[in-house]
């Protein structure tokens, strides 16, 4: 049984110990980052759930398709009320909710790798408040720079356009610490295991 | 208060020493709180990141190879790039200079209609007065960065190579905002004014034409750009508008996408002290996403401008001693690990765009104009950044340099003359009165020593300290020490006459500095005795000049003269051969890491192995005999108590770990307190010029703090400093005596 940042028992697979302790290094560097991450089993209800609970009531969700996870993921969720693929300008500019996919995260940094050359996932996740970003366990690496080295990122398609986001958009310029300048002002994180 | 209030505007470009005096004044008056408080967190953090990053230093030395490689074939990759950049569908353009850099840019838009358009921020295009050329063809120019922001409303220059509004505290942005905007918003938090700002600039993003960014990096292969930032304003200065310029110095470019790698954990590490920022975009514009009509005005499709800049940086590349400034990544280490800079800013350290110790060569090659270097004297060679710099760069070397030639600009003075007869310094290389005195030290010291008892009477006449600051701009309020009647050297052989050991060859040198040898011969004294009672055989070398003093001066000549006939010195006695013990940290610093520079490599390498901090010596050859130092050097036969309170020479730090003497200490007794502060601001002659008197004594504030708060959590401390020139600022600045460490360890015996 693993657990989740509120301490609840999920019914998810086990990991192996390596692979734990690089889940823990990654949960301490995604709160050092101001975001937050929750495990949830490799199902489409289960994110689907996850989205809707992190979201709450906030509508309308914007969802990018994503690229690398299975499209069925978050089927059950474009299905949802209130829930906007092919949003319009004006949704783009008032939607408070985001969801894409991250094509990796890195360990150390606590940061998620998101794909931004095609579709709208550059406008999902940069233009609401709340952005969740979905990315399978399998897709965890150490370092940034594995980004570049490993063969399995080193498609074209991972090496066009991407970004990584390491917690919600902040500025020190006004003085004091502010999370939520022009970007998301929280991060949530669907780690699928 | 200054009857004046200075702009930094007026004070921008520092052509004069009236103009860089107006700066700092500015600088300390107003700017100073806010700076220290920002750097030295940045400082902090960065300390902490990095240490905790196993393969920080061979990531270093990666990026410095990229850097290297890709300079010496700027050429070929800037061909590829603008191929890359065709191929990918975008436009490329070479601008040779500012001008022409700025007229391609209001083409673009000009034949795109542009009324308004959002920046990123970009030192490039500051350095370039891009805005100014765009607002005059009638287009609104909006900063997004909120650091920019900021300094477009108050119309400033930047102060801080990443956050270039370093110099505001949060009460002043506040001000200046309902100032500015005449708002009656809430804006007395950081929230409520970030709240402001953002949603004044959404409405600027979603409805600008255009959108400018400059880049960290930029590869050849590809066409891809490395953008590192956190507030998320330039991913939508990419995205939101349909047309996207982007303007990189050609320094910038890497041969291929994965040489950004090491940049990307180096850059955010030693910016900002975080593993990432909150965003680094890798992208290959034009984007192929849909541009979302934000602006009502229908379908538009992409278009993307790469500008890349020289702008001096060609020639800068063909210069042999100052092309390093060019490997430079914009990551502000440099800046926040400076002393000086902590309590400046660039306002005051730095020119129109880029500021501090590597901002005078770059102020320098990107205008044309080496006078605009002149704020490369608030360098005082402390050399802390040398091993913060993720390309090690030798900042303190460039701006010797620099200093070098501006000297040389100027004939020499007639005072100036008169103080290189006397001193019998080279007419060949210039450099004013007050420069040659400190650059001579040892002519002026041992002339001092032969008329002691006059020249000491000299300097207590009345009046005396006013004509010393009148004819040489030594600060009045400086205490200058007595000349002694004799010499570290003179009092050696006294004291050993013929020793019977000297019949044995002694298992080591020991360099009579000049700076002990005439500032403070007691302490060498002391030095030999602590090294004797170890039962180390011991030999006091001549006094010869090692060209610290003149190299600090710019006089990089007679600075390289000294270091070879001291090397040729030692070589004939056999230095090289058997260790080298210095005591004066900024002797052995300037061995170990400026010789590199003044001497042929064999005779360099041979004197870097063989030369020694003498406490560090004297700690590893007790640990080797194995036995219990306290039998000879005992902390509880220190009267005053265990306690001491210890601040490492700056230069030492940065060719020795300042740990093994403490940690020396500690196995003796002693409960050791350490400053964690970067330099002590005496920095040699630094701290005694009346230009830099002010600046000097604000830098140490914080090390007397830190002083008082180690008192006031533990009772008395005695104070202890490994540096001349730091024992006499901290004895200046508290009151108190200070011992450097041989002092010390000789009261035990």
């Amino acid at each position: 049984m693993m657990h989740n940042t509120d301490g609840q028992s999920e019914p998810v697979n086990l990991v192996s110990p390596a692979l734990q302790s690089h889940l823990d290094q990654f949960r301490e560097q995604v709160s050092a980052t101001g975001a937050t991450m929750e495990l949830v089993a490799r199902s489409p209800d289960a994110v689907r759930h996850a989205v809707l609970a992190r979201a709450s009531a906030k509508r309308p969700i914007l969802i990018a398709e994503p690229r690398y996870l299975s499209p069925d993921y978050f089927r059950p969720l474009r299905l949802e009320e209130g829930v906007l693929a092919n949003p319009n300008a004006a949704d783009c500019r008032s939607a408070p909710v985001g969801v894409t996919e991250a094509f990796a995260a890195v360990v150390r940094t606590g940061s998620v790798c998101v794909d931004i050359g095609a579709g709208i996932a550059g406008y999902v996740s940069l233009l609401p408040r709340l952005h969740i970003v979905v990315v399978d366990i399998d897709r965890l690496v150490f370092r940034a720079a594995d980004i570049f080295r490993l063969e399995q990122f080193a498609r074209p398609a991972f090496q066009r356009n991407f970004v990584f986001i390491s917690g919600p958009s902040a500025t020190a310029d006004m003085g004091p610490l502010v999370r939520g300048v022009h970007g998301p002002h929280e991060i949530h994180i669907v780690v699928l295991c | 208060m200054p009857k004046h209030v200075i702009s930094p505007r007026e004070v921008a470009a520092k052509e004069s020493r009236g103009i860089l005096r107006r700066a700092i004044r500015l600088a300390l008056d107003t700017e100073s709180a806010a700076v220290r408080h920002n750097t030295r967190s940045f400082n902090l953090n960065r300390y902490r990141t990095t240490a905790t990053m196993s393969n920080y230093d061979a990531l270093k030395d990666e990026a410095r190879r990229i850097k290297e490689h890709a300079l010496a074939n700027r050429a070929t990759l800037v061909q590829r790039l603008s191929e890359s950049v065709v191929r990918n569908g975008g436009h490329f353009f070479f601008a040779r200079d500012a001008q022409e850099a700025r007229q391609y840019i209001q083409d673009v838009c000009k034949r795109h209609r542009v009324r308004s358009l959002v920046k990123g921020k970009s030192m490039t295009s500051e350095e370039i007065h891009l805005n100014g050329a765009l607002e005059h063809d009638g287009i609104r120019v909006v900063e997004t960065d909120l650091a920019e922001f900021i300094l477009q409303a108050a119309d400033e220059q930047p102060s801080h190579i990443i956050a270039p509004a370093i110099h505001y505290s949060r009460e002043r942005i506040t001000a200046l905002f309902r100032r500015k905007f005449q708002t009656d918003l809430p804006l007395d938090t950081g929230e409520d004014l970030t709240r402001f700002a953002r949603e004044r600039l959404r409405e600027e993003f979603l409805a600008a034409d255009a959108g400018i960014t400059g880049a960290n990096l930029v590869s050849a292969d590809c066409g891809s750009l490395l953008l590192v930032e956190s507030e998320a304003n330039i991913r939508l200065t990419c995205i939101a508008p349909p047309l996207h310029i982007a303007l990189s110095g050609l320094e910038k470019v890497v041969p291929s996408r994965r040489e950004f790698a090491p940049f990307i954990e180096l850059l955010a590490a030693s910016a900002t002290g975080q593993p990432l920022t909150s965003y680094t975009s890798v992208i290959q514009p034009p984007l192929a996403v849909p541009v979302v009509d934000f602006r009502g005005v229908g379908q538009a499709t992409r278009e993307f401008h790469l500008v890349i800049l020289d702008n001096g940086r060609e020639a800068l590349a063909q210069d042999a001693q100052l092309k390093e400034a060019l490997y430079c990544i914009r990551c502000s280490a440099c800046l926040n690990s400076c002393a000086n800079f902590q309590v400046l800013g660039g306002h005051g350290f730095g020119g129109a765009t880029y500021s501090g110790g590597i901002g005078a060569t770059w102020e320098a090659a990107t205008t044309g104009q080496l006078k605009l270097a002149r704020f490369s004297d608030l360098c005082t060679g402390c050399s802390r950044c040398v091993t913060q710099c993720p390309v090690r760069i030798d900042i303190p070397a460039l701006n010797v340099e620099l200093r070098s030639r501006l000297n040389n600009l100027v004939p020499l003075s007639l005072a100036a003359r008169a103080m290189h007869l006397l001193l019998g310094a080279s007419p060949a290389e210039h450099a004013s009165a007050q420069q040659t005195f400190f650059a001579h030290y040892d002519r002026v010291a041992s002339l001092g020593t032969v008329f002691a008892p006059l020249s000491n009477f000299f300097l207590k006449v009345p009046g005396a300290r006013w004509f010393l600051e009148k004819s040489l701009g030594i600060d009045r309020r400086r205490h200058l020490a007595p000349f002694p009647k004799k010499t570290w050297v003179d009092m050696s052989a006294d004291e050993e006459p013929e020793k019977p050991d000297a019949l044995r060859s002694p298992a080591v040198l020991v360099l009579a500095d000049v700076f002990t040898n005439y500032g403070a011969p007691e302490r060498g004294r002391d030095a030999l005795r602590c090294l004797r009672a170890a039962g180390v055989r011991l030999h006091l070398t001549k006094s010869l000049p090692d060209g610290r003093a003149a190299l600090s001066q710019g006089m990089i000549e007679t600075a390289r003269a000294q270091a070879e006939a001291l090397s040729k010195y030692l070589t004939a006695e056999n230095a090289t051969e058997r260790p080298l013990l210095v005591v004066e940290p900024s002797v052995l610093a300037m061995i170990l890491r400026e010789y590199r520079k003044l001497l042929p490599p064999e005779p360099f390498a041979k004197l870097q192995t063989s030369t020694h901090d003498l406490v560090q010596f004297l700690a590893r050859h007790l640990a080797e005999q194995r036995s219990d130092p306290r039998a000879i050097f005992d902390a509880r036969k220190f009267a005053p108590g265990p306690r001491v309170f210890y601040h490492a020479h700056c230069q030492q730090r940065a060719v020795s770990d300042p740990s093994i003497t403490v940690d020396f200490l500690r196995r003796l007794g002693f409960e050791v307190t350490c400053s964690q502060v970067e330099c002590c601001g005496m920095a040699g002659s630094f701290g005694y010029k009346k230009d830099f008197y002010d600046v000097s004594q604000a830098v140490s504030e914080e090390l007397v703090e830190q002083w008082k708060a180690a008192e006031s959590e533990k009772g008395p401390h005695t104070l202890l400093a490994s540096g001349v020139s730091c024992i006499e600022q901290l004895q200046y600045a508290t009151g108190r005596a200070v011992l450097h460490p041989v002092e010390l360890l000789a009261t035990l015996l």
